[in-house]
């Protein structure tokens, strides 16, 4: 009892040296008092985690924050809307893979430079250097940073540890041993089921988030230096085979109708030996209420392309500073946006379930002892470290690029020309990309 | 004070003919004219919701349709989903209707069951076809291998989509055809089947000579009626396949609706939407002056 309240005062103690130590380098967070914000936000998990917090940022710095928030495909046309009236926004959300360029060129985008880079405005314990690489960059553009990252996901292979310990099978390192694994596996039984190899999304535009990775695992990209389609490349056209042959022959049957949805469940019901699809998926696998492969799942990173590149992509929801604000509501939204990307916060966040882009996050102790699935996390770093921020084509019109590569990935799924698919889909990219 | 009233209420009384119908009229306005009219600007222009104004482009729009490996891929999708469709419920639908069209026991419970179909909301019903057609976990292919034969791939093969649309579709509206048929059937005249009847006719010879002509401008009406929504056929494809695989079941409305609300490209996408009011239009047009030529006879 005795040593207990000794534990208990010395950490009271430290606590309070911390908090003493913190307010020295402190910046002044009252000077903004009396500003009014707006922020725009996607009804996603990390809105529903830092909301009820609000409070105490209104009471340290006296801004008062109002936060609207929709559901996501309400959301992308409310802002739209609103941006492009000019409404009075201050602050919001977007997947910059996704959306930087067309809000960029709309010139909604505040550049956030400025106020990283005055200390008076951003405060050292901020540390700009504690985000993964990966997601500094991807929330640039033309190598200005426009947001800060505060959902952070990847993609990985998840694979049935039990049946490769079972069958006796290392897990892939390469693609020629993804697709040898696959090979093996597809068409086993056990259980009574028949297993297929492999299950990714097949889905035409849906199906582009996951394949991007092996596009750039084989070294192919979106566009060459001149800005061209670069489909009708050897390594374009590699990987848009290899991803159709490996879901033709080693996937479920009807490939090209798999969303994600399709693509987990089949994975879940124990129907096939891997799955490569986002690594938030990780709730899904296992969660014993819907999942039969709960606790059976080990993950790792995507497998290394011919020339040995392994490039996953990275994609992240960040916040940002509205142009059209005005400089003294900019100050204040600046700070709240600060304040939601500290050190504490983001490691609430994470302990919230809701992913990261700090690596002091990660790399707490509070995080490491509840951690149920470290080969999880520890594919997640990797691939946070390695991993490319650009997922989508670098056009304006991302959806409908992303459609048009869709009909090249359905093409391959259903075995035809994919080379003649890949040329006329270049042609086409080039003809409908708005840069 | 009352004088100016009185004035006012005279002014008005005078005009009741520009008064009365002046709220309904502003109504329809905005919500009918105005659209169609900024429609009818913006498949003109070149315009990505968002970025910038809409800009005159006169008619490169529709060069651009002619040029557009997508468009005639969407015509020939509803071409096929369309006549196969309507051709089916019709044959179904009339044959139907004259199964019902004599009372027999319980045949008012088997016509109200028969009509449910008809009756449920369509994107209910094509979410659960769409989990049944499912290849790997879909209800069809786990009876079809139960009783020894081999599963189909459904809505997941460029190959069987039209086709497996196409029974969903008449699986849905058969009942609406019957519906109209049969009302057509019961007011038909008793007096020309006594006649045939006492000349000797079977019953092929009656319903080829008599029935079947009399019937048509009925036909005709249930047709005009049914191709208005299946030429426009949307919510139930877009529930079961969203146009795919691929472009497979992409009729040229589904390709619309995606370059302007997943595209966002106001401009192509109303120039699109004008053609396909087209085709529906001359579709209709045709059909009415079928009828009037039927209802001469």
């Amino acid at each position: 009892m005795k040593s207990a309240l000794k534990s208990c005062a010395s950490a009271l103690l430290l606590c309070l040296g911390f908090t003493a130590a913190t307010a020295i380098a402190q910046i002044d967070w009252k000077q903004a008092q009396g500003t009014e914000i707006r922020f725009l936000m996607n009804k996603h998990p990390f809105t529903t985690f830092i909301e009820p917090r609000v409070a105490q940022f209104e009471k340290m710095t006296g801004i008062k924050v109002a936060i609207e928030a929709f559901p996501e495909d309400q959301y992308r046309n409310k802002l739209i809307v609103e941006l492009n009236a000019g409404g009075k926004v201050d602050g919001y959300m977007i997947m910059p893979g996704q959306d930087d360029l067309y809000h960029w060129k709309a010139g909604w985008l505040q550049p956030l430079d400025g106020f990283i880079a005055d200390p008076k405005l951003t405060d050292a314990s901020w540390d700009p250097k504690d985000f993964f690489a990966s997601f500094a960059k991807s929330s640039s553009v033309d190598g200005k940073r426009i947001g800060v990252v505060i959902n952070a996901e990847t993609s990985l292979l998840a694979y049935r540890k039990d049946l490769f310990t079972k069958f006796n099978r290392k897990v892939p390192v390469t693609m020629a041993e993804l697709e040898d694994t696959a090979k093996f596996f597809h068409g086993k039984e056990v259980d009574g089921k028949k297993l297929v190899g492999i299950t990714l999304r097949g889905k035409g535009a849906a199906a582009t988030s996951q394949w991007v990775d092996f596009l750039y695992t084989f070294g192919g990209s979106w566009t060459d230096a001149k800005g061209k389609s670069n489909f009708a490349s050897p390594e374009d056209i590699a990987a848009f085979k290899f991803y159709g042959d490996l879901l033709r022959n080693y996937g479920p049957q009807g490939g090209t109708m798999l969303h994600w949805a399709e693509s987990t469940s089949s994975f879940m019901e124990g129907k096939a030996a891997m799955i490569y699809d986002a690594n938030v998926f990780k709730s899904l696998y296992e969660n014993p209420k819907e999942s039969k492969v709960a606790g059976l799942v080990g993950y790792t990173v995507i497998p290394a392309g011919p020339k040995g590149l392994q490039l996953p992509h990275v994609s992240n929801w960040s916040l940002v500073i509205a142009k059209n604000s005005a400089a003294q509501r900019q100050k204040a939204a600046w700070l709240f946006v600060q304040w939601a990307t500290n050190k504490e916060n983001s490691l609430a966040a994470l302990l919230a379930g809701v992913p990261s882009g700090r690596t002091s996050a990660w790399a707490s102790k509070e995080y490491k002892a509840g951690d149920k699935t470290p080969d999880w996390t520890a594919a997640t770093m990797k691939s946070f470290d390695i991993g490319q921020g650009q997922w989508n084509p670098p056009v304006i019109n991302v959806p409908e690029i992303r459609d048009i590569t869709g009909l090249v990935i359905v093409a391959a799924i259903e075995g035809k020309d994919v080379t003649e698919a890949a040329k006329k889909a270049a042609e086409l990219m080039d003809k409908k990309s708005d840069m | 004070m009352t004088t100016a009233l009185s004035a006012v209420a005279r002014y008005v009384d005078r005009r009741q003919r520009f008064f009365f119908p002046a709220p309904a009229v502003a109504v329809l306005f905005l919500i009918i004219v105005l659209p169609i009219a900024f429609n009818l600007y913006l498949m003109f222009t070149k315009w990505t919701v968002g970025l910038g104004e809409p800009r005159f482009i006169g008619w490169d729009n529709f060069v651009e349709i002619f040029g557009d490996e997508r468009v005639w891929n969407g015509v020939k999708v509803m071409i096929y989903f369309s006549g196969a469709s309507l051709a089916l419920e019709l044959f179904f639908g009339l044959m139907i209707a004259l199964y019902f069209n004599r009372t027999f026991r319980g045949s008012e419970a088997v016509q109200a069951i028969y009509i449910i179909p008809f009756a449920a909301t369509p994107v209910a019903v094509a979410l659960i076809w769409r989990i049944m057609l499912n290849p790997e976990i879909g209800v069809i292919n786990y009876l079809l291998t139960s009783i020894g034969l081999p599963p189909g791939l459904w809505v997941a093969s460029p190959d069987t989509v039209i086709a497996t649309l196409v029974m969903v579709d008449v699986w849905k509206w058969t009942p609406m055809i019957t519906l109209i048929v049969l009302a057509g059937l019961k007011s038909l005249p008793h007096d020309p089947y006594e006649a045939a009847r006492i000349d000797g006719c079977n019953a092929l010879q009656i319903f080829w000579y008599i029935t079947l002509p009399l019937i048509r401008p009925v036909l005709i009406a249930a047709l005009m009626l049914r191709s208005l929504d299946n030429l426009k056929e949307f919510d139930m494809i877009y529930t079961i396949t969203q146009g795919g695989p691929g472009i497979a079941s992409e009729t040229l409305y589904l390709y619309s609706y995606n370059v302007s609300f997943g595209f966002f490209k106001a401009g192509y996408g109303s120039a699109l939407m004008v053609i396909v009011f087209l085709v529906v239009l001359v579709f209709n047009v045709l059909m009415n002056r079928l009828r009037r030529d039927a209802s001469l006879v």
